[in-house]
């Protein structure tokens, strides 16, 4: 999507004035669908996640999670301490139709980033706030990472379940891998971001307050659902009743049959076994409750397989059926390189390296990344002179004073 | 209330897709929660079904040990529902007639499925010229995988996600109705983008969505790394790198857990000092995150030690008082009778048709001017047939038994 021709948010301006993967995120999945996005950084350093695990190069930290969550934005920097520093970011706010924030609630006045003072400078700008309990609220001024918004959205309780949760039955619950849970969070900021923009033409600018542990109580409703059936979930009662993880000979796939022709694909797939033929199991709840049993014998006879074997067939029979894929099988998969899911990035220390853009399409297209991060400030000159018109003499002068 | 930010202006009252219509073909998990979401901002969604093909939680699901109807669907809770049988010719031609009054179509079926009813995106906008349509698939619409069945495990399997959690010395982990609920957030994300577009230019677009790719987009850090390093991460249980304590302790009670996050010096100061534990700040197994990282075994030996003797509530009043991150494990329980979560709206208190009384999850976001809302009970299988049928598309009365009796509202 070179010409940005689909990409849907071109024209838009977003500031994006972020320390978390959340917000950084939102802004992220916003460039990526072609919004122009300034990151406002401190200067010096920049963003403590610069310097994130995973690592790209050690010597000088350079991290692959700064890398991924900040492909296609513009960088500028800016001490917000400074009532000069605070003049300057009003002055791409004006020109903005967003601003993404995660300075805690209580800092804010002092930025001048509380919602009054942004909406009496800037009355068309939407003030997107991400932070990890939300902008209000007994627990708005908690201090959350990663795991905290996991197990506060409820499930970081519910994991593991099936062969993992079997296998080490005593231990404490474990995450998902990274920042699942800011992400989702981001991801949830984009979605009211957006329906903001949708409505600014009529209401002008709003803040919106969007917090981590509610986009994550959100995706985890099913266990709301499920207490108000009288169940409460925990990890030993979620676990399905047979399917699952199974270990082959060369790795791992997981299978799951929902529909009863989908067992009956699993049945011949195992090839038509005395067990599986045994009448009583053509009734799905006496598979659920048979379950251990039929997991023993799967489990048994999977050892015998190959992966790739076992998915290519069993797909072929409609069992829904998939490789635990690892990072190599994935950047070489067919289905990936035929959906564009990678593009290149160019990288200064280590040259052109393929990055995942997004999980959609548009129009048939996938999405690009028009653009690496780059160092703390290195669009300071597009943007605070050639953009915002001033000179370079004014420039130098704040790099001087320590502004940008 | 704690410390809050007042929105600067009132609210218009009306949500931000206020007069957006969705014609929502989606089934399950994924599909549905896309819609629920358009429908959380204010759109009017019309859920098709039918008898013979209804939504997963109006049947037993005994996978999943659920031995009956779900009494109610959170992603079903703010739709509309009508009966529509895609099978007969004329249920096709309601539905391109039901497209033709909606603003955003959703879909949800095996790709090629809606090619060969005739109802794919070309089709569809011959009906309706600027019309936004979001197909959600386990693989997307093309590729030599699009024909690929999946649920949720099998996304995060496919794309990596679950093959990287886990304990380092266990197997991959299944991802649950999070991976197609978040699956559903990302396609209401894109969809919402393209329907922003069409506002401004006027062009309606196709947004296609691939579960096991927004697997993928949860690990894009190591797939980055992984590319351009060779450096392929593994499973490493609760671990972050270099950053300890980060765990999940056990604490007063059964099955009663706490997560504690100490990234930074200043923080693990806090958090010594919060302990009445000043040793640990001279102690040189800890006198460094790097130290701290290595020896954090020993570290979650001695905390554990402590957080066994409080419940979840006191560790977290006690640290989070220090600036340190820590956070009870929530249940479903712990979630519905937060008191934070009640005064945000995000727990809504509702009463069913039949005077049953239940919490529900309710909008995840405050949108100051134009608040999102939940609205309704779940529907029942056709409720709103004569409404859709009738109003919006404009069949009589006797039209619409005719259809009902042919088994085309069905």
């Amino acid at each position: 999507m070179s010409d940005l021709h689909n990409a849907p948010l071109a024209g838009f301006t977003v500031v994006e004035h972020a320390a978390g993967v959340a917000a950084s995120y939102a802004g992220r999945m916003m460039a990526v669908m072609g919004a122009t996005v300034i990151k406002v950084e401190p200067p010096g350093e920049g963003s403590a996640l610069r310097r994130a695990e995973p690592l790209l190069t050690q010597q000088p930290a350079a991290s692959a999670l700064f890398h991924y969550l900040n492909a296609g934005k513009r960088f500028v920097t800016c001490d917000l301490e400074s009532a000069q520093g605070r003049g300057l970011l009003s002055e791409i706010m004006e020109r903005a139709e967003l601003f993404i924030d995660d300075t805690p609630v209580s800092r804010r006045p002092a930025l001048q980033l509380d919602a009054p003072a942004i909406d009496a400078r800037h009355p068309q700008l939407v003030f997107l706030s991400v932070l990890p309990f939300g902008a209000a609220g007994p627990h708005a001024d908690y201090t959350a990472y990663e795991l905290n918004v996991f197990h506060a959205g409820g499930e970081g309780y519910l994991m593991p379940n099936g062969l993992t949760l079997e296998t080490f039955p005593e231990r404490p619950p474990v995450k998902i891998y990274g920042h699942f849970a800011e992400l989702i969070g981001g991801t949830s900021a984009v979605c009211a971001g957006i329906s903001a923009l949708l409505v600014r033409d009529q209401v002008g600018g709003q803040f919106v307050d969007v917090s981590v542990q509610d986009a994550n109580i959100s995706v985890g409703c099913f266990a709301i659902q499920r207490l108000g059936d009288g169940v409460l979930e925990n990890r030993h009662g979620r676990s399905f009743k047979y399917g699952g993880v199974l270990e082959c000979s060369d790795g791992y796939v997981g299978v799951l049959t929902l529909e009863q022709r989908q067992w009956e694909g699993l049945v011949k797939l195992v090839g038509d076994p005395e067990w599986a033929l045994d009448p009583a199991l053509r009734d799905p709840l006496e598979r659920s409750r048979r379950g251990a049993e039929i997991n023993r014998r799967l489990r048994a006879w999977a050892k015998t397989q190959r992966v790739d074997d076992l998915v290519k067939q069993g797909q072929a029979l409609s069992v829904p059926l998939a490789k635990y894929n690892g990072p190599l099988d994935i950047l070489e998969s067919e289905q990936s390189k035929a959906r564009g899911v990678f593009a290149p990035l160019e990288l200064s220390a280590l040259g052109s390296v393929p990055a995942f853009t997004a999980p959609f399409q548009l129009n048939g297209e996938a999405l690009a990344l028009t653009r690496a991060a780059v160092e703390p400030g290195a669009d300071n000159q597009a943007i605070w002179c050639e953009w915002l018109g001033h000179n370079t003499a004014e420039l130098a002068q704040w790099e001087h004073h320590g502004t940008v | 209330m704690g410390p809050s930010e007042q929105a600067a202006k009132p609210a218009t009252a009306m949500p931000p897709l206020h007069g957006v219509r969705v014609a929502d073909f989606t089934l399950h998990a994924a599909g549905p929660f896309c819609a629920h979401i358009l429908g959380l901002l204010g759109a009017e969604c019309i859920k098709v079904e039918t008898v013979e093909r209804p939504d997963i939680f109006r049947k037993p699901h005994p996978v999943y040990g659920r031995m009956g109807a779900a009494t109610f669907d959170q992603v079903a809770s703010n739709k509309l529902s009508v009966q529509l049988n895609l099978k007969q010719p004329r249920g096709i031609e309601l539905a391109k007639r039901l497209v033709a009054v909606s603003d955003i179509v959703a879909e949800s079926f095996r790709p090629g499925v809606m090619e060969r009813l005739g109802l794919n995106y070309e089709a569809l906008k011959a009906v309706k010229r600027d019309i936004v349509m979001v197909s959600v698939s386990a693989s997307g619409q093309t590729g030599p995988e699009r024909g690929y069945a999946g649920y949720a495990p099998l996304f995060g399997a496919a794309g990596g996600l679950g093959t990287l959690t886990g304990y380092e010395d266990g197997p991959p982990t299944e991802i649950r109705h999070v991976m197609d609920h978040s699956t559903g957030l990302t396609a209401a994300m894109a969809t919402l983008a393209a329907y922003l577009r069409k506002k401004r230019t006027g062009a309606g677009q196709h947004v296609d969505v691939a579960a096991r790719d927004v697997a993928c987009g949860f690990i894009g850090d190591a797939l980055l790394q992984f590319a351009a390093t060779g450096i392929a991460l593994r499973r490493t249980g609760n671990d972050a790198p270099q950053i300890a304590p980060h765990n999940v302790y056990p604490c007063a009670g059964e099955d009663s857990w706490v997560s504690i996050v100490v990234s930074t010096d200043t923080e693990w100061r806090a958090f010594a000092n919060a302990l009445e534990r000043p040793a640990l700040l001279t102690d040189p197994r800890f006198a460094s995150a790097h130290m701290r990282w290595v020896h954090r075994r020993e570290l979650d030996t001695e905390i554990s030690a402590w957080t066994h003797a409080h419940t979840r509530e006191a560790v977290t009043r006690i640290l989070q008082a220090a600036g340190v991150s820590a956070f009870p494990s929530y249940t479903a329980q712990d979630i519905v009778d937060d008191p934070h979560l009640n005064a945000r709206g995000t727990i809504e208190s509702r009463v069913g048709p039949e005077g049953e009384a239940r919490k529900v999850v309710g909008p995840p976001w405050r949108l100051s001017r134009t608040p999102a809302k939940l609205d309704g009970w779940t529907p029942k299988l056709g409720e709103h047939n004569h409404y859709v049928f009738g109003q919006l598309l404009g069949l009589s009365d006797e039209e619409i038994e005719e259809l009902i009796a042919a088994r085309v509202i069905y």
